[in-house]
């Protein structure tokens, strides 16, 4: 008897996990929670609440390439990633702070956050420089990680998001709503 | 005692030399490992760097490489401060040739008992 290959079947090699078999809210709260004790302050807590972003927004993130690849991507309202960077650098920021300053801390942010979210991932896995820009779109919304927290009482999101996109018969896919 | 910052992001450097100017180190500071190599071929030779991982140019593992293959810098001692947290990382770079690692993010307390295991902790700055 023939059989017909319908597309239906999936080889093993087909199939690759989604973030969310590897990582879930908990976790990458309490890594951005440790993340901006140390890095912002002591007494900086995130509220885990979700808060409407500004139009104005920017991203920071980190690429993971690995078995799991993506990006861990950090997005607020242009004025939070300011406040940020000042918190960050607390006395050691100069008077005024530029473009690049805010870009260089608010980027280092996401390179420690998302260092630590590699660590929680199997690996190898590579991490990129960090980049600050528009956020890079979601491509598998079945691939996503997304934390919503108040920090000051403004909002930041926190996405843990799969730069591959669905296979063949999964999920479709749509833009990013943050970015 | 000296001490070479490198790191790429600007907002770290500026943290860990306030750090360790605090501890009473004379600091330099490099944006990636080549940079610090060029520091280094001054004759400005640090007690002390800290290199982290990620960086564009040279990377903190081929800065240490670099350093372990050349006996005029044996007597630096080189502590990774990176968000590079795997196990498996940690051991490359101990492997390297560097002598201790810091996770991002860290505090200053946290670079204050490594520079004390270390022996580099003035003597004037208490535990």
């Amino acid at each position: 008897m023939t059989t017909t290959d319908t597309g239906e079947r999936r080889r093993a090699s087909d199939t690759r996990p989604v973030i969310t078999d590897l990582i879930d809210e908990a976790t990458v709260e309490s890594i951005a929670a440790e993340a901006w004790v140390a890095l912002v302050g002591e007494d900086e807590v995130l509220v885990p609440l979700p808060g409407d972003l500004p139009a104005d927004i920017l991203s920071s993130w980190v690429d993971v390439v690995g078995p799991w690849t993506g990006s861990v991507v950090l997005t607020t309202g242009r004025a939070t990633a300011e406040e940020l960077s000042r918190a960050l650098l607390r006395e050691h920021a100069p008077e005024v702070l530029d473009d690049e300053d805010v870009a260089d801390a608010f980027g280092e942010i996401a390179n420690v956050v998302g260092g630590n979210v590699k660590a929680a991932l199997p690996g190898p896995s590579a991490l990129s420089l960090p980049q600050v820009g528009n956020a890079p779109l979601v491509r598998n919304q079945a691939d996503v990680c997304r934390l919503d927290v108040l920090w000051r009482g403004e909002p930041v999101a926190i996405s843990v998001q799969g730069a591959l996109p669905p296979l063949p018969g999964s999920t479709p896919t749509r833009k990013n709503e943050v970015s | 005692m000296r001490a070479l910052v490198i790191d790429d992001s600007r907002a770290m450097r500026r943290i860990v030399t306030g750090i360790l100017t605090g501890f009473g180190y004379e600091v330099r500071d490099a944006e990636h490992g080549r940079a610090a190599l060029d520091v280094l071929d001054e004759g400005w030779l640090p007690d002390l760097a800290t290199i982290d991982w990620n960086m564009p140019v040279m990377d903190g593992l081929q800065f240490v490489s670099v350093v372990r293959a050349n006996p005029a810098w044996r007597a630096m001692t080189m502590m990774m401060v990176t968000s590079e947290s795997e196990h498996t990382q940690i051991v490359r770079a101990l492997a390297a040739g560097a002598h201790e690692y810091v996770i991002k993010p860290f505090t200053a307390d946290a670079i204050r008992d490594k520079l004390a295991l270390l022996g580099l902790l003035p003597q004037e700055v208490a535990l």
